[in-house]
Order: structure tokens, then C-alpha cells, then sequence
């Protein structure tokens, strides 16, 4: 569903790219030098990712406890509100 | 022989009765011959239809398919909750489509239709962040927080907007409620810490990134970011060693692995 909301995977990809050679030409002269560290450490700082849809609802409505996305969108807890994992999070 | 055979014709005639029962027609017949509500009928009847077709090819991921049976829906006007249920569908086919211009516009009407309708507050807010249209993002997301103020959802969602706004105060007590209750949700760990670095306050952005760890001790972006953290506080042995850490833990993410080799490579190790 993520991929349909968003084409941040490529934009991401490119952002490092880019992020990564700066990042690799500062180094050459040394971090204390570095006029822009303070960008360049921040642009590595990327939130985390928006939440994915929420699913489908049938004709019978968004009330009602068999509606499990209405649910989700009032539920207090990360789980049942399928809040999004990030890569090494369990 | 009088008494058996009519014990015999009543026996039959009550089991005849007892399968006409079981066999009764699961759409009753109109009890009526006016024009308009025979219409009426039918139209309901395509409705339901459609709804289950269209829910059917969204279940197989046929968008289009999707897309079309709820767009002649739509076009029914039907009365609620079938008009702003459709149309939450409809926008979730046009997502799936890349058509996330569509989709907002799909989930705007649904929320004119029914203004309490949660489910299509959490999925505008995520296609406005995609859209990057911040601003309407965050004004959905308010309102989202308005109506479900206890909404992990809604926390998560107008913290990342804030986040990516610029308005880090607001990130940092979104995520901070989140955690009040989720205090294992690793990622709003992160999402803290992020509020506080950029509110300049290294020690608790320190501290969220290390609890985060704590619960996910391979969660790269995490461990990158902690490098950084430690950069800024002048660490320059713990932050290269962070980011040689995190340059493991992102195998399989390319993108992250570069950046954390070059943040390590780009920290002189000590002689």
C-alpha cells in the first residue's frame, strides 16, 4: 500500500546518493572544517515513514464494530492502529 | 386404511411446508408496482452489487476494476453512509492508481459528507504528506486530533507532518503522548528524538535514541541517527562507532548503508 502513497523510495535513493558523496568529499578535508556540517547532518535525519491506508469498508458503513480501519483510526494502541515498522524494528 | 392414508397425505403436506420455509428467496419481492420506487429498489440492489464487486477486485489488487464499480456508484448518489463509504474505496483505488491527486479529492467529498468519518482523516493525512501538500496535511491532521485526541493514529500522523513542517515543538508532544501509552513502539522513539535534536536538546535526543535501540537493537536509521547525535556533542569515537554499526545493520537498504559509510569514513579514526 506504502508505494501507492508515496514515491519517496526513489527520491530517498537519490537524496542519499547525493547526501553520501557530500558527505564523502567534506571528509576528505576533515569534519572540524566543514562549514555546511550542520545541513548535511540534519538532511541525514529523515522522519519516519506516514502511515499506510487504512483498508476497504463494506456498504454497511463506517459504524459499527465490524468496521476494523474506523477502528484502527481511533484505536490508542501502535498495533491495532497499524502504525508503520521501520527496517530492524520488531 | 381411511385414517392411515390421510395421516400419510397430512405427514407429506407438513414436510412439503417445511422446505418451502428453507428454500425463501433471499431478495423479497417488491410489494409494490410504483414506478419510482421499483426504481428506488434497483438502484439500491446495483449499489450493493457494485460495492461487493468493487471490494472483491480491491481484495485481488485489480485498481481499476475497483475503481470503475465505485465511480458508478458515486455517480448513484447514494445516501449515507454508502455516499462517503464509496468514496473512501473510490480513493483508496485511485492511491493504489498513483492517481493521489484523485484520491484526496475523493476523501475531502467523503469527509463533507460524514465530518466524523476518522478512517478517511488517517488516509487523507497520508496522501497529503505524499502529495507533500503540508499544510493541508496538517489542518486535517488538527482536526483529526480534534475528534480523536487519544488516536495513536492521529498522534503519529500530525507528528510526522510537523516533523516534516518544520514545527518541532508540536512533533515532540505528539510523539511524547504517543509513547505515554506505546512506550515499545521503537519508531516513535525515533520520531522523538528527531523533535529534540532539532529543538537542540542532544541529552533526551540521546536518550529516545537509545531507548529506541534498546527495543531494536538492529534498527539502523535509529543507530545512524544516533551517530549524528553524538557528532554534535562532540563524541567523535562513539559517533564513528555508531555509524559503523548502523553501515551493518542496513544491509538490504542501500540508500541508508552509503550514507552511514560516508558519515563513518568522513570521522578520522583515532590515531
Amino acid at each position: 500500500m506504502m508505494e501507492a502513497v508515496s514515491r519517496i523510495p526513489l527520491l530517498r535513493v537519490l537524496t542519499a546518493a547525493l547526501l553520501a558523496g557530500a558527505i564523502f568529499c567534506l571528509g576528505r578535508f576533515g569534519i572540524a572544517g566543514a562549514a555546511s556540517l550542520d545541513d548535511l547532518l540534519a538532511g541525514a535525519l529523515a522522519p519516519s515513514a506516514a502511515p499506510a491506508l487504512l483498508g476497504p469498508i463494506t456498504s454497511a458503513g463506517r459504524v459499527g464494530w465490524e468496521c476494523k480501519p474506523e477502528r484502527a483510526a481511533g484505536a490508542a494502541g501502535w498495533q491495532e492502529a497499524e502504525l508503520p515498522l521501520d527496517r530492524g524494528t520488531p | 386404511m381411511r385414517v392411515a392414508l390421510l395421516v400419510a397425505l397430512l405427514t407429506q403436506l407438513t414436510a412439503t411446508s417445511g422446505i418451502a420455509q428453507t428454500y425463501s428467496p433471499q431478495t423479497p419481492v417488491p410489494r409494490t408496482t410504483s414506478a419510482p420506487a421499483l426504481r428506488a429498489v434497483a438502484v439500491r440492489r446495483e449499489i450493493e452489487e457494485r460495492f461487493t464487486i468493487g471490494l472483491a477486485a480491491e481484495g485481488r489488487s485489480d485498481w481499476k476494476a475497483a475503481a470503475a464499480e465505485f465511480e458508478r456508484i458515486v455517480a448513484l448518489r447514494p445516501p449515507e453512509p454508502l455516499g462517503s463509504t464509496a468514496r473512501y474505496d473510490l480513493a483508496i483505488a485511485y492511491a493504489n492508481l498513483q492517481r493521489n491527486e484523485d484520491a484526496a479529492r475523493e476523501l475531502r467529498a467523503a469527509l463533507s459528507l460524514d465530518p466524523g468519518f476518522l478512517a478517511a482523516m488517517a488516509n487523507l493525512v497520508s496522501i497529503d504528506i505524499a502529495l507533500r501538500n503540508l499544510s493541508e496535511a496538517r489542518k486535517v491532521a488538527d482536526r483529526y486530533m480534534t475528534l480523536a485526541p487519544d488516536s495513536a493514529r492521529a498522534l503519529y500522523s500530525r507528528g510526522i507532518v510537523a516533523l516534516q513542517a518544520g514545527d518541532a515543538a508540536t512533533a515532540r508532544d505528539d510523539f511524547g503522548k504517543l509513547l505515554h501509552v506505546n512506550p515499545s513502539y521503537a519508531v516513535a522513539h525515533y520520531d522523538l528524538a528527531l523533535a529534540e535534536e532539532r529543538l537542540g536538546r542532544y541529552d533526551a535526543a540521546e536518550r529516545e535514541l537509545r531507548s529506541a535501540l534498546g527495543l531494536a537493537p538492529g534498527y539502523a536509521r535509529a543507530r545512524l541517527a544516533l551517530g549524528v547525535v553524538l557528532l554534535r556533542e562532540g563524541e567523535h569515537g562513539a559517533a564513528r562507532n555508531a555509524f559503523a554499526q548502523a553501515t551493518v545493520d542496513a544491509s538490504g537498504d542501500p540508500a541508508l548503508q552509503n550514507i552511514a559509510a560516508a558519515m563513518r569514513d568522513s570521522i578520522k579514526s583515532p590515531q
